[in-house]
Order: structure tokens, then sequence, then C-alpha cells
């Protein structure tokens, strides 16, 4: 169980169906232990990934290396994974434990051991009571848990979600996430896990590979998709953001400016060699972040320009205020959050105000 | 919906109740008067009897037709189950030549059974295969395979794809895949058509006649009995059949209803 080891490996992995490509060239290693989410809107390849590699399709091209080990031609039913399916796929006619057993029962495994097992993983998803249920006879929370409970008796060496959550209302949904979090670090089992909802992601990962249009757009911890997005889709799909296009100017030490609609901006370049490579006039973007950009005062000297405030929205915690800055003919919106305060919000609409954002909270991607 | 005005909904009901008993009332004429004894064509309607059942238990020739008919009807439904379920995995996985193959099977369902049994008459009569009980079990099933398979089928459709994929999943081969989760899922909707396959052939007249040999089943005994005259037992016969066709239909529904309606209640 060592973090640092590499358990499962997709090379140049192409899939099409018919002549339609779904996902392109990926590459991605799964390491040991760890809960990868695999992040991207609908249609995105996502769920292609996890299919590929649980063995339901075939590949087109590449391969899939378990510890090293070509498993791409591996029949599904000798993988040592499993998969908990969206629509949970419980067998109707097998009750609780017949269906977490089911795993054990085709193995051939002695009906006491099977009994012992089945035992002690529906404890573990707190369902020893439900055993003898009916799958139609149990709330969507708990139908989720026997699967889970029946895809982990297996032992697999990884569990493969499938937007699980999905079904769930929200509280409920928010409930699932920690005790699947807690349960993977239980059973120190990896889990790759296939959802379209950042929340979900950033909460539960310890890496997220965002996937759009059939590649994977960038591969991190939730905290580096955060705050240094390599591209622009990811800074636009992980999280809210300001975007704003310009050409790149000259590095300073880690900064580096860019000329923009709202004058020159500077933003950190720190450990994105590609930022530092990239030549004077490409195409850009800077990037902050709504809680980023605040009301400039005297001692803010970069990055300072004038907007006005089109639009107040409370959201409870914080309050986002829209903003239109920048030239009529190139106006910007963009978007500010500050705590909510009981007395209101010091910011009133239709307010000219002054903004300003660190340089160092300010980030680039390539256009 | 109920605010229906008060007098259009007196004159719905009134229509409703006017065509159901124009429609169905006929239907028990026949069991009410069974249990009466008719003399000269008449029902007597003075004196109740069971004397028509008597008459009928008595009847060799009746009850050598019943045993007939079961025979024929148990046959048909192993046949029919068999294959239907058989057929409806080949349409359901989606190989070659599934609409073809489908079409046919509707055919001699929707055609006029005189034209099936004609067909098959003529083909028994080309390849030497003499009239029996044999050829009845085969016209028998190729008729009422449509039902069988269309059951099957429309069970199968509605069973999501992941319950399969989730078998192998979790390390089943495909042999257990179909005994332990395609097989019993599709149980109840097999009970269904059987029964109902059954209730087809219990009834089938046309197609019988056409391809029976010396053994003649209950609706075609019946059928000879009418020839002869209108005789007591017949009402007892027709009363007999009636009952015994509703309890199969309500039976079949019961195995044909969603399981959906199981689950709401919890």
């Amino acid at each position: 169980m060592n973090q640092n080891t590499d358990l499962l490996t997709l090379r140049s992995v192409s899939k099409s169906y018919g002549t339609v490509p779904v996902l392109h060239d990926i590459d991605l290693s799964i390491r040991d232990g760890e809960f990868l989410t695999v992040l991207g809107p609908s249609g995105s390849g996502k769920t292609t990934v996890l299919r590929l590699i649980g063995g339901l399709e075939p590949l087109t091209s590449g391969e899939i290396r378990l510890d090293g080990q070509d498993i791409s031609r591996m029949p599904i039913n000798r993988r040592p994974f499993n998969t908990v399916f969206q629509d949970y796929a419980l067998f109707p006619h097998l009750t609780v434990s017949g269906n977490v057993g089911y795993g054990l029962s085709v193995r051939h495994i002695q009906r006491k051991e099977i009994a012992r097992r089945v035992a002690e993983a529906l404890d573990l998803v707190q369902l020893g009571r439900f055993a003898d249920r009916f799958p139609a006879q149990l709330s969507g929370g708990q139908r989720q848990r026997v699967a889970l409970a029946r895809a982990l008796i297996c032992q697999p060496r990884l569990i493969l979600l499938d937007e699980p959550l999905a079904a769930l209302d929200l509280e409920l949904r928010r409930q699932m996430q920690v005790f699947l979090k807690s349960i993977q670090r239980e059973i120190k089992t990896t889990f790759l896990f296939v959802t379209h909802d950042q929340e979900e992601a950033i909460g539960m990962a310890d890496r997220i590979c965002v996937m759009e249009a059939g590649h994977i757009r960038q591969l991190g911890t939730p905290h580096d998709l955060y705050y240094k997005p390599n591209c622009e889709f990811v800074a636009r799909f992980f999280g809210e953001n300001n975007l704003v296009a310009g050409k790149l100017g000259p590095i300073q030490g880690e900064l580096r400016s860019i000329e923009t609609a709202l004058g020159r901006l500077v933003c950190s370049i720190s450990n994105q060699p590609h930022l530092k490579a990239a030549t004077d006039g490409a195409s850009a973007y800077a990037a902050f972040r709504p809680e980023a950009l605040h009301l400039a005062d005297a001692k803010d000297t970069d990055n300072r320009f004038p907007g006005t405030i089109s639009d107040m929205a409370f959201a409870g915690s914080s309050t986002v205020a829209t903003i239109t800055a920048g030239a009529d003919n190139a106006a910007q919106r963009l978007r500010l959050r500050v705590p909510s305060r009981v007395d209101g919000s010091a910011l009133k609409s239709g307010e000219a105000v002054s903004l300003s954002f660190a340089p160092h909270e300010g980030h680039l991607v390539l256009a | 919906m109920s605010a229906l005005p008060r007098l259009s909904a007196i004159f719905l009901a009134a229509i409703t109740t006017l065509v159901a008993v124009l429609l169905y009332s006929p239907l028990f004429v026949p069991i009410v008067s069974s249990f009466f004894t008719i003399s000269h064509g008449n029902v007597d309607w003075s004196s109740p009897t069971l004397a028509t059942y008597v008459a009928l238990a008595e009847n060799h020739d009746i009850l050598a037709a019943l045993r007939t008919t079961l025979i024929v009807g148990v046959c048909t439904v192993v046949l029919s189950v068999v294959s239907g379920t058989l057929l409806a995995l080949y349409y359901h996985s989606r190989r070659s030549g599934r609409s073809l193959l489908q079409f046919i099977i509707f055919l001699p369902f929707l055609m006029p059974p005189i034209i099936s049994g004609l067909a098959l008459l003529i083909f028994f009569r080309e390849i030497g295969l003499e009239r029996s009980l044999l050829t009845v079990v085969i016209g028998h099933t190729v008729f009422v395979l449509a039902i069988v398979y269309r059951t099957v089928l429309m069970r199968l459709q509605s069973m999501s794809r992941t319950l399969v994929e989730a078998s192998y999943d979790l390390g089943a081969t495909g042999w257990q895949t179909f005994w332990r989760i395609i097989l019993p899922n599709l149980s109840s909707a097999m009970v269904g058509g059987a029964i109902l396959a059954f209730a087809l052939s219990f009834d089938e007249t046309m197609i019988t006649i056409l391809v029976t040999g010396t053994q003649s089943t209950l609706p075609v005994r019946l059928w000879a009995m009418m020839r002869l005259g209108f005789s007591p037992d017949i009402n007892a016969l027709v009363a007999l059949i009636l009952m015994f066709t509703v309890l199969l239909c309500v039976l079949a529904a019961r195995f044909l209803i969603p399981r959906q309606v199981a689950t709401e209640r919890t």
C-alpha cells in the first residue's frame, strides 16, 4: 500500500464507437491506495475510462497494465476490480446478503466462509440488520451501501465507482461522500471515482483527473487544480473563476505580466515551467478567483483597475458581486466574493469601485 | 376529472352499463342455464339442478377429450416456453436476422387460424407425418409461440443491462450469469407466458380440427356435440371452460404485472 507505486497504468489508450472517437490517447497512472477522481462534463469520456479498466468494453488501441502486466485482453470476470454501478445494479431476486455474497459464491467458496465475510462486509457498511431484505425494500442510500459492500467483499485491487451518488439527494450525497472516504481509508483499497460534480471531487479525492472531449486536461491534487489550472478548460470548469484574455509580457522572477483589456496585470508563474517558456506576445488568460478579487486600497499598486458593480447576490455565507470592468468596447464581467455580513454588504449595486488582486493569487493559462 | 357535470356523469354511467350488459351478458347465459334442466330446447327455469354436470362427468367422450386437451396443453407449454425463451434471448443478443425472425414468429399468431392450419396440414402431408397428437402439439406451439416470446422478450428488455455486467464484474462466468441472474429474473415472465400459452392451447379449435388425428380436444369435441344438436351438458361444459379460462387469465396477470407494484408497498 505504498502510495508512490503505480497500481494501474493506461498507456496511449484510445476508444472509438464505430467511427466516433470517444477517447484520444489517454495516459494515466493510478497509484496504489489512492482515491482518484475522474472529473468531467457529460460526454467527456470519463465513464468510458472506467468501463475500459473494468473490462466492460474492449480497447480500440493502447494498453492497460496492472502491476506492470498487460491486462488489456483479460476478460472482465478475471480482473481483480469491482464496480459500483450508477444504478447500483443490485440483483432484484436476491436478498442483501445474497447480493453481497454473489462474488464469493460464484467462486465456489464454502458457505460458512461466505456467511462470515458477508456479515463482516455488511457491518462495515452498517447494514447488518438488513441482511434478509430485498433491494426493493431498501432506500437509495442503503442500496448504495449494498452495492459498495458487494464490490469490496471480493477484496479487489481497485474499486471502480461510476457516479454512484448521482441519484441521491444533496444531504444524503454529502453523508455518503464522508462515508465513502472513511471506508476507503479503513480498507486501504484504491478507489477510482467518476463524477461530473466538482464539489464531490474536491471533497473526496487525493488526486483529480479532469477530462474533456476524450482528453485528460489535468491530473493533480484538488489544491493544484484550483490554484494552478494548466488550461482554460480546467480554469473555467473547476470552481468559479475570472478569466481575462491578453498577450503575455515579460517575466519578473516568479511573476509574469500580461497585457489585457484591464491594463497590465501581473500573475504568479512559480513552479509552472511551461508559462516561463511561453514566448512574449502569446495569447493567454489572466485567471483570478472571485475570493481573490477585492476593493483596492492604497497599498495595492499592481493589478489595479476600475469597475462598476452591476449586481449583488447573497449566497448564504458569502455574497457575490458581479462587476463590469474595462472600456465599453471590451467590457469584462468579473465576479467578486466577500464573506456575508449580518448588517448587509458594504458594496452597493451601481457603485463605481477600484479593484485589485494580489499577484501571487493570480495565475496564467495559455489560450 | 371529478368536476364532470352531474347529468353527464349519469349519462356516461348509463352508457357504460348498457355496453357492458350487451357485450358481456351472453357469456353468463350458459353459466346460469347450466344449473337448470332443458327440455325440448327450452330452459326450464323452475327447477335448479346439477344434473347437467353429473351428465357431463359420466360422458366418457368428454373426459377423454379433456385428458387429450391437458396432454396437448402441457406439451405445448413446455415446447413454447423453452423455444420462446431461447428465441427471445437470441433476439435480445442483437445478432443478425432478428427482425425477420420476429416477423416469422408473429405471423402465425396474426394470420387467420384456418390459413395456419391448412399450411400445417399441407406441410405434414408433404413430409409424410401422420396426423396425431404430435401434429396438434406442433400446430399449437407454432400458434402460441408469439405470446411466450413477446412476454419473455419484454421482461428481458426491461431488465437493466448492468445486472449482467455486474454479474461478470463480480467474477461470474457466462453460464453462471445465465442460470443465477438472467433466468431467475425471467422466471415470472416465463410462468405468465406459460399460463397464457396454456389458455390459448386449451381453447384452440380451428388449427386443431385441421391437424388432429382420431383424438379430439375439448373444444373440438364441443364443436362435434353442437353439430349433433344442443344437449344440456353443453351448457355445463361451456360454463366450466369459461371459468377455467378466467382463472388462468387472473393467474397470468399476477405473474405479468410489473414488480414495482410490490416495491411501492414498502
